[in-house]
């Protein structure tokens, strides 16, 4: 079309259909994402761009259950017209999940390469962290090892004042 | 199941990157094996900041340089129980010796607090106390020779220091007493004076990484560790001393207002000392403005409620906590360190509090249990240590 562009018609090519990209986890779930979406994963962006014919991606490091989760935060944050104040509020519910789920999403953000998620997922259970005693952050996550002999004399010194 | 002690170590590094202070490291690292090794300690306070010996050329004469010190404040509680009803907390500021010794001093000024009472333990174990590092005050003590430890003078003027990743590099930023501001980084011999003054400057900051000032009418600047300055905000001019403070990841301006007022008793009537004595005539701190930066329209903009937020003014470090955690007073007020009070609960000058709900403000006497976060210590921490004692005399043989 080379007529001039006028105030009242748009002169680009009609929109071409969203092209979808479908995951399967680990446990054969299939999920479908909108390419745009899949591409805030640096993981499914090299697997789109070597596998140029094929649409099925396996994802076999993650479950149904968190591949689901996940295509959810892409999808909402590939979405156009929303606010920081507004995806701020979406990611804050996002990740209002106990810690199994939490840690679920960390190593899925990682396997995938998905940086906003994986900030967000650590920032959270840093928020977590902070303020609390060794005590509590083991109750927190239910961490149950513990520390060398040596190392627990470290510690004892280092949680501790002296005074005059 | 989540097992968090075998996450790899570079997310637990991650993770420990976000954690924001010194002390919440100390407590990752406190967790578990594979916690502790995923993250270097902090830099102690061997290194430096503490033992920092810097010259004074070029910001003042007569002596042989500075020694530069570095406090921390912090708020102590009680491990949450569901059961009881969580006591105030204890707000403090300790600082290291060199034989790694804590020393306590008045949040809000340089006063130490000394000698500590008899009754107050030798050792705190801090294993289940809850810690939130609230912030830093670094001070320079003039040195002397022969060299007389504490009883250097000290550099009247707030100082804010920054310090490389690495802790090889560092910054220090401070208002020369023509008001003009100086700047010193490692490896230099002398301070570099900033021309830049349309205004005296009133008070420095390091927020977020960067070195920020503020004049005597608001003029906000940031500068660089060229030298360079970049206004942040126009004047808004108002009060009489303004002050830069941290609140929730926002830089905040407090606008203090002051009239001079001469002493007087309850009745009003001058009192005999201020009848005799000119210096009574003192600056009295009677309300405080709060504005919040709009970076874009480079304009700070009043902000009337602080809601949770509790704002702390000291001579040297400005800080913030949330009243939920302080469990001592309501949200949306200002301490400040006043200089109309001579004495307060501790060493030093006395602390006022400004109320923005109802816009009183009085000394911290004046309302009833604030005074439970300064001084005397909680009851909770005399047990916690005695646990320890207890346990030392059960192994002594």
């Amino acid at each position: 079309m080379s007529s001039p562009p006028s105030a009242s018609a748009s002169s680009s090519p009609p929109p071409c259909p969203k092209k979808m990209i479908t995951l399967r986890s680990s446990d054969g779930a299939t999920f479908e994402i909108e390419e745009t979406a899949a591409l805030q994963s640096k993981t499914l962006e090299n697997m789109i761009h070597e596998n140029c014919a094929s649409t099925l991606i396996p994802v076999p490091n993650i479950t149904g259950e968190v591949l689901a989760r996940v295509v959810e935060f892409c999808s909402k944050h590939a979405e156009a017209g929303v606010d920081d104040e507004s995806l701020g509020a979406w990611d804050e519910e996002f990740v209002a999940v106990d810690h199994t789920t939490l840690f679920d999403y960390i190593r899925a953000a990682n396997f995938l390469e998905i940086p906003t998620l994986l900030d967000l997922g650590c920032q959270t259970v840093a928020d977590m962290i902070k303020g609390k005693t060794p005590d509590e952050i083991k109750k927190t996550f239910k961490i149950t090892t513990a520390c060398t002999p040596e190392e627990e004399e470290e510690v004892r010194g280092e949680n501790q004042w002296a005074f005059e | 199941m989540a097992e968090w002690s075998q996450m790899p170590e570079d997310l637990l590094r991650l993770i420990a990157r976000r954690l924001g202070t010194q002390f919440d490291v100390l407590r990752f690292r406190s967790v578990c094996s594979s916690w502790r090794s995923s993250v270097a300690p902090s830099p102690g306070p061997s290194r430096r900041g503490r033992s920092l010996i810097l010259p004074n050329d070029g910001i003042s004469d007569a002596a042989l340089g500075f020694h530069l010190s570095k406090s921390t404040i912090f708020l102590l509680g009680v491990a949450r129980s569901r059961d009881q009803d969580a006591p105030a907390g204890w707000l403090l500021k300790v600082k290291e010796d060199v034989r790694r010794r804590m020393n306590l001093l008045n949040p809000l000024s340089r006063s130490p607090i000394a000698p500590l009472p008899e009754d107050f333990p030798r050792v705190l174990d801090l294993m289940d106390l809850r810690l939130l590092e609230l912030g830093h005050e670094y001070v320079l003590q003039y040195m002397s020779y022969p060299p007389c430890g504490n009883d250097g003078h000290l550099y009247l003027e707030k100082v804010v220091f920054l310090c490389s990743d690495d802790g090889n590099d560092f910054a220090l930023l401070t208002i020369h007493v023509s008001g003009k501001l100086a700047m010193l980084k490692s490896g230099q011999k002398r301070w570099s004076v900033i021309r830049d003054m349309p205004s005296p400057y009133d008070d420095v900051i390091l927020f977020k990484g960067e070195f920020y000032a503020v004049d005597g009418t608001g003029r906000t600047v940031l500068v660089g560790l060229d030298l360079g300055v970049t206004l942040v905000a126009e004047s808004n001019f108002g009060g009489d001393k303004k002050f830069l403070v941290e609140s929730v990841g926002e830089l905040l301006l407090v606008d203090m207002y002051l009239s001079l007022d001469v002493e007087t008793d309850h009745d009003g009537v001058v009192t005999e000392l201020a009848e005799n004595f000119d210096y009574i005539t003192r600056e009295r701190t009677v309300r405080f403005k709060v504005y919040k930066l709009d970076r874009e329209e480079k304009v700070w903009n009043e902000v009337k409620d602080l809601g949770d937020r509790v704002l702390f003014l000291g001579d040297d470090c400005t800080f913030s906590a949330s009243a939920a955690d302080l469990r001592a007073c309501k949200g949306n007020c200002i301490f400040f360190s006043d200089n109309w009070e001579l004495e307060g609960p501790l060493k030093g000058p006395g602390i006022g509090v400004y109320d923005m709900d109802s816009g009183k403000i009085g000394p911290l006497e004046d309302y009833a249990g604030y005074s439970e976060l300064f001084w005397p210590p909680p009851d909770w921490i005399a047990s916690t240590t005695s646990e320890v004692q207890n346990q030392l005399e059960a192994l002594a043989v």
